[in-house]
């Protein structure tokens, strides 16, 4: 028999012929892996259980439209393709537009009031799943028509549960029209009979668009009739735009104002320039077409809509979402009679800040759109989390001394109890590395052993707490038996510390005294 | 060379004289008997024979080598290497068996052999008992054990303290065969006793009173 054999013999024997104490050790060793071992395994799941509690306060996430991207079911669709289907807990996309209230029908297209409200356009399949946190009095809107009104939006307009709603929205619509313009050109004689020239735009209604005026041949002094000094534009009237622009939106031929009581379509002269502002009126009147142009222009058309919504349900969330009423997206396409666009999507994602963030980023590179985090959201959640993760750790480190003591004291009691043996040992030869070694070796045996069922009961124990606590079921973490087993034994080993030092202190003449 | 020498040895503890300048030699193959009341200073001879205690003066030279001045690593070296010992209370590890308890003395020694453990228990008629464990063993038969347990190592000096103190007549007598069969097989025995018919059984007695040598006594009808 090899000498380690003996000496795995002797420490096994040890334990395993003296049952009571070996119980007693194994039992502290044992509790204690199991309590590690079960707030590890929570304390490692513990981020994935929050993220999922924490998705009861709503999305984490935003999808907006990106620089040079709109935000419609494909780029929606793009963008939920990089998140994993199991980290995914709900995607709501919203449409919202300001929409009219419009009271009680009084007359033929008369209402008793007028109030402008948010409206937003959503699925509330999803809204479900991403704000679990929104109390519906009655029900979600389920039919065509139907709409959840948010609470202080009900009390302004006085909509009651099973009553209706009349929203109108004005849909406008940026209209391109195309304008021929005509340009003309004429001169006249002015001061001193030095000519005056003008080019003119007139509009399509034959209103004036421009006048722009060649006054090069007047000389300042005389143009102004004032001095140079206080008119330092060399080519004085035709940059002032006192005077330039009093043509525009005028109608042809012009009159130039002499006195104060003039109407307003004349044009007033320039005072103490009459010679020049006369020329520029005769040049205008007198100018002939030279050619056309075309321009176009913008405009903004509008048409109202209006419908009816049945109040299927009044939202209390205490937040702003209590100031607007919801329709179903179908609805929302309807009264905007536009398709396929969404202003938000709201995305409950579970995972870590880091994650998210890099999830983020990953979205708003690969799909051109904007995701961002709802920093309130995922802040806090991190700061709960880091809280928690802090406790469970304090407990576990409390649990690991605890254990330390436990096991201390009982191999304390083991070697008291064992001191006529350790004697013996010793009289037969033993050397104190000899005594340390079988110790020690004890030691570590009970941790492994302790360790292992540890391990085990540990999982069942954090199973059981993640069961009441979080209410789901936790997956067993294969990598936490042998970290289990290491640390039982590290600590057993080190609670032998000291026991070891008080039985290699023993003294070996104990076994020949006849006591 | 005698195999041991102790030359003008005292202990004191406090004011106690324990020992008080005692010499006495030991021959290769003796068979000697330590006497003396209680408080005469046997255990203190013993544990100063067992190289477990260091005399306050004198010399003690055991096999040749001073185990008065040697460090307690050494001293412990010397007694695996060169002693066996035999207590009144056995002191068996109470969780290995028969067997197992010769071989821990063999595994601090060198090597654990079961083969030459089972022998030596076979020697001291403990064959069949191998596998028992002590609580499972009477007194006589644990301190046969302790004796196979002694001799495995094939020390140059058996040291046995009272080794019939716990055991009734008829065990008595067993282990005092033993003894002989030890003795002629040149095996050196220190017995450690009160009882004089344990004394008696040896070649010489060394009396002490008061940490002294009071009378030493040769057994003239000693048969070897």
């Amino acid at each position: 028999m090899s000498k380690r054999r003996m000496f795995l013999k002797m420490i096994t024997a040890s334990l395993l012929r003296r049952k009571s104490r070996m119980l007693t050790a194994l039992l502290s060793v044992a509790v204690g892996a199991t309590i590690l071992a079960g707030l590890v395994t929570v304390y490692v799941d513990v981020p994935r259980q929050m993220a999922a509690s924490f998705r009861s306060y709503g999305a984490n996430m935003l999808l907006m439209p990106g620089e040079n991207t709109v935000l419609n079911q494909q780029s929606v669709d793009a963008a939920l393709s990089l998140i994993s289907e199991e980290k995914l807990q709900g995607a709501s996309p919203y449409r919202y537009v300001y929409t009219e209230f419009m009271g009680n029908q009084t007359g033929e297209g008369k209402y008793s009031s007028q109030l402008r409200f948010m409206t937003a356009g959503t699925s509330f399949e999803n809204v479900q799943k991403t704000s679990p946190y929104f109390a519906v009095e009655g029900r979600y809107p389920e039919a065509q028509r139907e709409a959840l009104v948010g609470k202080n939006a009900a009390s302004t307009i006085g909509a009651k549960l099973g009553g209706s709603v009349r929203i109108a929205y004005d849909r406008t619509e940026l209209v391109e029209i195309e304008e021929t313009q005509t340009e003309l050109q004429g001169s006249a004689p002015g001061y001193y009979d030095a000519e005056v020239s003008v080019t003119v735009i007139l509009n399509s209604d034959g209103t004036i668009k421009t006048v722009a005026m060649d006054l090069s041949r007047q000389t300042p002094f005389r143009v102004a009739g004032m001095t140079t000094s206080s008119f330092t534009d060399t080519y004085g009237i035709a940059h002032a735009e006192s005077f330039t622009d009093q043509f525009t939106g005028k109608q042809l031929p012009l009159t130039l104002s002499t006195s104060e009581n003039d109407p307003d379509e004349y044009i007033d002269a320039v005072s103490g320039a009459t010679a020049s502002s006369k020329a520029v009126v005769d040049a205008v009147n007198a100018a002939l077409p030279v050619g056309t142009q075309t321009d176009t222009q913008q405009i903004t058309n509008t048409e109202r809509a209006a419908m009816s919504f049945t109040v299927s349900g009044i939202l209390e969330t205490g937040g702003e979402e209590e100031d607007y009423i919801y329709i179903s997206l179908r609805d929302m396409e309807a009264i905007t009679n536009e398709k396929d666009r969404f202003d938000v999507v709201e995305l409950s994602v579970a995972g870590s800040s880091e994650e998210l963030n890099a999830l983020a980023n990953e979205i708003s590179e690969n799909t051109g759109l904007e995701c961002r985090l709802v920093k309130r959201v995922t802040k806090s959640e991190a700061s709960v989390l880091g809280k928690l993760q802090a406790l469970v750790f304090l407990v576990t480190l409390v649990v690991l001394v605890l254990t330390m003591i436990s096991v201390s004291t009982t191999m304390t009691a083991v070697v008291s109890e064992r001191r006529k043996e350790i004697g013996l040992r010793k009289a037969l030869g033993a050397s104190d590395n000899s005594i340390r070694a079988e110790f020690l070796g004890e030691g570590l045996f009970l941790g492994l052993l302790g360790g292992a069922i540890g391990a085990l009961l540990g999982y069942v124990f954090a199973l059981v707490v993640s069961r009441q606590v979080f209410g789901s079921d936790l997956q067993f973490n294969f990598a936490l038996v042998p970290a289990t087993i290491i640390v039982s034994m590290l600590v057993s080993a080190l609670s032998c510390l000291i026991p070891v030092k008080r039985a290699v202190a023993i003294d070996p003449a104990l076994v020949l005294k006849g006591e | 060379m005698s195999l041991l020498e102790i030359k003008h040895v005292s202990k004191i503890y406090g004011e106690l004289k324990a020992l008080d300048d005692v010499s006495l030699t030991v021959e290769k193959g003796e068979w000697i008997a330590i006497m003396g009341p209680s408080g005469s200073g046997k255990s203190t001879m013993m544990n100063i024979i067992g190289c477990m205690d260091k005399p306050t003066s004198g010399q003690v030279l055991l096999d040749g080598m001073d185990i008065s001045r040697e460090s307690g690593k050494k001293l412990t070296e010397i007694r695996r290497d060169k002693i066996g010992l035999i207590f009144q209370q056995f002191h068996m590890v109470s969780y290995l068996t028969a067997v197992e308890n010769v071989m821990v003395s063999q595994y601090y020694h060198s090597m654990p052999d079961e083969s030459e453990a089972l022998e030596a228990l076979d020697r001291v008629g403990l064959k069949q008992r191998a596998r028992h464990l002590p609580s499972q063993l009477s007194g006589g038969e644990q301190q046969r054990v302790c004796v196979a347990r002694a001799l495995i190592n094939h020390p140059e000096l058996i040291l046995a303290d009272e080794p019939t103190g716990n055991l009734d007549e008829a065990n008595e007598n067993i282990v005092l065969d033993l003894f002989r069969q030890l003795h002629r097989e040149g095996t050196t025995l220190i017995v450690v006793t009160h009882d004089p018919e344990v004394g008696e059984a040896a070649q010489r007695m060394i009396v002490l009173e008061h940490g002294r040598v009071a009378k030493e006594v040769v057994n003239e009808s000693f048969q070897a």
